[in-house]
């Protein structure tokens, strides 16, 4: 299963307020006016970053299970990297350099990981040792259930043994075999080092021991732990926050409002900063940020909501350039295989094949999305997927955008299709030129289409998507809600479980982007029991394909379940929106944008002067 | 008079009272998972567990509320479930801020609203009465994004003489360290209430001036600046005092608006963010103030009928 942890700021834009129209002019061109700024690199100086609604509120790096801020994880990561560093420039790759491993290999069948960490110290000049790894292991071990990020049956559940044959070395001796690109990129990736010689302590006043290494010390060290990292208050001056083995350490943090970073003199990395101050800066909304980023000076860095893409002449205007960020996810509308109305319609592989080729995704990109979107071919980004992108995904697809296609597979079913009506299913029953089971005849096809409501941008995608598909007469109701409404009312669907309480939903887009993590396979969304296959699809030749993607190893094995999940259409594939990052063109380092970041990079980041 | 005062705080603690069960039981009514709210998408059956077992919403509906009415007695409103900090010490930052900025539009209004009523009725059906009312109306219809976006546009994006959002602040103190930066929230909020204060001070006004009192101290003579300020002013005011009263809860409630647009993080942002999250704690806190102010704000302005105007006897046939 995906976290969504570095992304939090690009979720879908949920404005409160409209915002006033723009003073003319076009939008540029995707890709943004993003060249390198002339002059020489100046070292100092403080850059303003700006956030809209963001509220980080805990500062230990192991989140409570009753914590999903994740904002948090923006605010941490700088200051605790996590082992495994994903996106190397603009690549999807894992970035070497800046991970705290040397290496990483896989033995004895994939079932035994050895970890050589690199010989980097902690900001009080302490080494990072194997040790410090053993104290996240025995923390997580005892606590598992308590930790947000925490995945049935993975890490650390998942590790039936730790050794450490040296200061610099973990193995991991693990109860299955993995696909090591699997488990580096989906589960290593999600643990950070913490520095067992400061932190393993249950009290602020108590020596530091080896409280850890006993169920009942790492519960006490634990709990000693989600206290002080709650206690807003003392995030500055909290000494046990100021061992850090990031490239940023904490300076000023204001409860509800701004945070602020300085370098951390002593990190090991190669990257060490340039700016002298690292200050974010929280809006209450796109507008309030959109406005600071429009009278100029207040930020250096911001970012851009697609709805107000006309804007970008008026800030270049202001010195401003903008670059596009490409989300490392999928967008998509969910269908509930298990609704009460439209369920046995909706199970109907040839109707979602229907519904998808009546979805003009180019022209969602080109004309809704100003061309900031990946084009939404399958369960894999094309952008930002890296190697995972399957032949058949660059090439466009299963689906391209086909009406009369459509219309043919519907009519081969037996429905009537009335264009700009409602069709009705003329021809009800199990046989291959029947509608289907459990569908009725005269039934209509009409379906409600709930989503996010507060974007401009995507009210237009679903009016669209409402009006194309109505070519072939498939009745789109569209319901829009506030997002967490949304997903209070949107249950888990299956077969063990769909009350009519949480099920009655029809179809759900949440405009929301799930964070496919360097390795995008679909476990906790396609398969049958996962945790958030929030429609209830079930194949057991999905299931395998995707146990093949967390077991297996081959590249091949991945474009199998891709390709498989991309024309079985678990989910209707949409474009997903890119994040556009507005930045003042005297600022070096913007660019390359590591897609995997969430532009929490400012460690490369460097002032210009002519 | 302490009859009467006895009397209404009592009435007080009953709408409070009232207030808390009426929320309590339709904020729980909202259909949809709390925890699947707060949790997103990714919430799994066990985390969800975990999440209700935390917060006692396993636990049946009365023994919530019983558990709630302990600890509003102890002063505690609960932690919010998605902020992670006790709904005291938010409404604590956030108040304040909202106090700031309501009161001085309030009172700039005011001290707009109330010579210009006057002014609007003496010089009843005359040019400057059909300007102000021109105006007072364009004020009042425009929204107040609207309104507040175009000051924006003109103040801080063309002319760039004013900021266009309020920097973060965590005191009133330090929030009054940069007066230039209020100017932009005070001055949209103060001009979309304008109007309504204006209107009922001279639609009073007119009616004052037809009163007999107002007719026989002109016939002794009586100048007309005196019989302004001190007759007519002061009877005039009764009106906009119980509108005075009823903005209380206003103020205590806060403006979503222009919190949102000028980056002003306060009581109304707070409330709609936990209305749209199902963050029952910040809803109960947020209500349960509000419902305060307003008993106390109509509290205020009975007394201040009562000293304003002698003739009111409460309590007396």
């Amino acid at each position: 299963m995906r976290i969504t942890r570095r992304l939090a700021a690009m979720a879908a834009p949920l404005t409160l307020v409209a915002v006033l129209a723009a003073c003319g002019g076009s939008p540029a061109k995707p890709g943004g006016n993003n060249a390198a700024p002339k002059g020489h690199m100046v070292h100092g100086g403080t850059v303003n970053m700006g956030w809209s609604g963001a509220s980080p509120n805990d500062i230990f790096p192991l989140p409570p299970v009753t914590n999903s801020d994740g904002y948090n994880a923006n605010l941490t990561n700088p200051i605790w990297p996590t082992l495994v560093y994903e996106g190397d420039g603009a690549k999807s790759a894992v970035n070497p350099q800046e991970s705290l491993f040397t290496s990483i290999n896989y033995s004895n069948g994939d079932k035994t990981v050895t970890i050589a960490l690199k010989p980097w110290n902690w900001s009080d000049g302490k080494p990072i040792t194997s040790r410090d790894f053993t104290f996240v292991y025995n923390l997580l071990k005892a606590n598992a259930t308590d930790w947000l990020f925490y995945v049935k049956g993975l890490f650390p559940t998942d590790v039936s043994s730790v050794s450490t044959p040296d200061s610099h070395t973990v193995v991991l001796n693990l109860t299955h075999s993995y696909n090591p690109n699997f488990y580096t990129e989906d589960v290593l990736y999600n643990i950070p080092l913490l520095p067992q010689h400061a932190w393993d302590k249950t009290s602020a006043g108590g020596a530091v021991g080896n409280y850890d290494q006993t169920t009942a010390g790492a519960k006490a060290v634990w709990n000693f732990l989600q206290k002080q990292g709650a206690d807003m208050s003392t995030f500055t001056t909290n000494p046990l926050w100021k061992v850090t083995d990031g490239p940023w350490k904490l300076a000023a943090f204001q409860n509800n409002a701004d945070w602020e970073y300085v370098p951390n003199k002593n990190y090991s990395g190669p990257d060490k900063p340039i700016i002298s101050r690292m200050n974010n800066l929280v809006y209450t909304s796109d507008t309030a940020e959109l406005d600071a980023l429009r009278a100029g000076g207040a930020l250096q860095v911001g970012s851009l909501p697609l709805n107000d893409v006309k804007q970008i002449p008026v800030l270049q205007s202001q010195g401003y350039s903008t670059v596009n960020q490409a989300i490392p996810g999928v967008a998509m509308i969910i269908p509930n295989f298990y609704s009460p109305t439209v369920g046995p319609i909706l199970s109907q592989l040839y109707v979602r094949q229907a519904l998808e080729d009546l979805i003009n995704r180019p022209q969602l990109v080109a004309k809704v999305f100003a061309g900031y979107a990946d084009p939404g071919n399958g369960p894999v980004p094309l952008v930002a997927g890296g190697q995972w992108v399957s032949p058949l995904e660059k090439s466009g697809g299963p689906y391209p955008y086909s009406p009369s296609k459509a219309i043919a597979l519907l009519k081969a079913h037996g429905w009537k299709v009335v264009p700009n009506g409602t069709s009705t299913c003329q021809r009800p029953g199990s046989g291959p030129a029947g509608c289907g089971a459990g569908i009725t005849a005269g039934e209509p096809m009409n379906l409600t289409l709930a989503y996010s409501s507060g974007s401009t941008t995507f009210d237009q995608q679903e009016a669209a998507i409402q009006s194309s598909e109505a070519q072939a007469g498939v009745k789109i109701n569209l319901k829009s809600e506030p997002f967490n409404t949304l997903v209070s009312t949107v249950g888990i669907c299956n077969a063990s479980s769909h009350p009519a309480s949480t099920c009655s939903w029809q179809l759900v887009d949440f405009g929301y982007d799930p964070d496919n993590g360097l390795y995008p396979s679909g476990e906790g969304w396609f398969n049958t029991d996962g945790s958030s296959n929030q429609g209830g699809y079930q194949s057991a030749e999905m299931d395998s394909l995707i146990n093949a993607t967390e077991y297996g190893s081959s590249t091949q094995t991945f474009y199998t379940y891709e390709d498989y999940a991309a024309r079985q259409l678990p989910w209707l594939w949409l474009p997903q929106q890119s994040n556009i990052v507005v930045y003042k063109s005297t600022l070096g380092g913007i660019t390359p944008l590591n897609p995997f970041s969430g532009s929490l990079n400012p460690e490369v980041w460097y002032y210009t002067s002519s | 008079m302490t009859a009467y005062l006895v009397r209404r705080i009592g009435q007080a603690v009953a709408v409070v009272i009232g207030v808390m069960i009426l929320t309590f039981i339709l904020i729980h009514m909202e259909p949809g998972s709390v925890a699947r709210s707060i949790l997103g998408v990714r919430a799994t059956p066990g985390r969800i567990a975990i999440f209700n077992s935390t917060y006692g919403l396993n636990e049946p509906l009365y023994a919530q509320f019983v558990t709630y009415v302990k600890q509003v007695f102890h002063g505690n409103l609960g932690i919010s479930y998605q902020l992670q900090q006790p709904v005291t010490s938010l409404i604590g930052q956030r108040l304040p801020r909202d106090a700031v900025l309501l009161g001085i539009s309030t009172a700039l209004a005011l001290i707009i609203a109330i010579p210009m009523g006057m002014y609007q009725a003496v010089r009843r059906n005359r040019l400057g009465d059909h300007v102000f009312t021109s105006v007072s109306f364009t004020l009042y219809s425009m929204p107040d994004f609207f309104f507040a976006l175009l000051l924006i546009a003109v103040f801080a994006v063309q002319l760039k003489i004013l900021p266009p959002t309020v920097p973060p602040a965590d005191s009133v103190g330090a929030l009054l360290a940069d007066p230039r930066a209020l100017v932009l929230p005070v001055v949209t909020l103060s001009l979309v209430t304008v109007a309504s204060f204006s209107r009922y001070m001279r639609s009073s006004a007119i009616d004052v001036l037809t009163q007999d009192f107002i007719r026989t101290a002109r016939a002794k003579g009586m100048p007309e600046r005196k019989i302004l300020f001190r007759h007519v002013l002061r009877n005039s005011l009764l009106p906009v005092i119980t509108l005075l009263g009823l903005s209380l809860p206003g103020i205590v409630a806060g403006a979503v608006i222009a919190e949102d647009v000028f980056n002003y993080p306060g009581m109304g942002l707070l409330f709609y963010q936990a209305a749209t999250s199902h963050d029952f704690p910040i809803l109960l806190g947020s209500t349960l103030v509000v419902g305060v102010a307003t008993v106390i704000g109509n509290l205020l302005a009975d007394i201040g009928y009562a000293v304003l105007d002698p003739r009111v006897r409460y309590g007396r046939p």
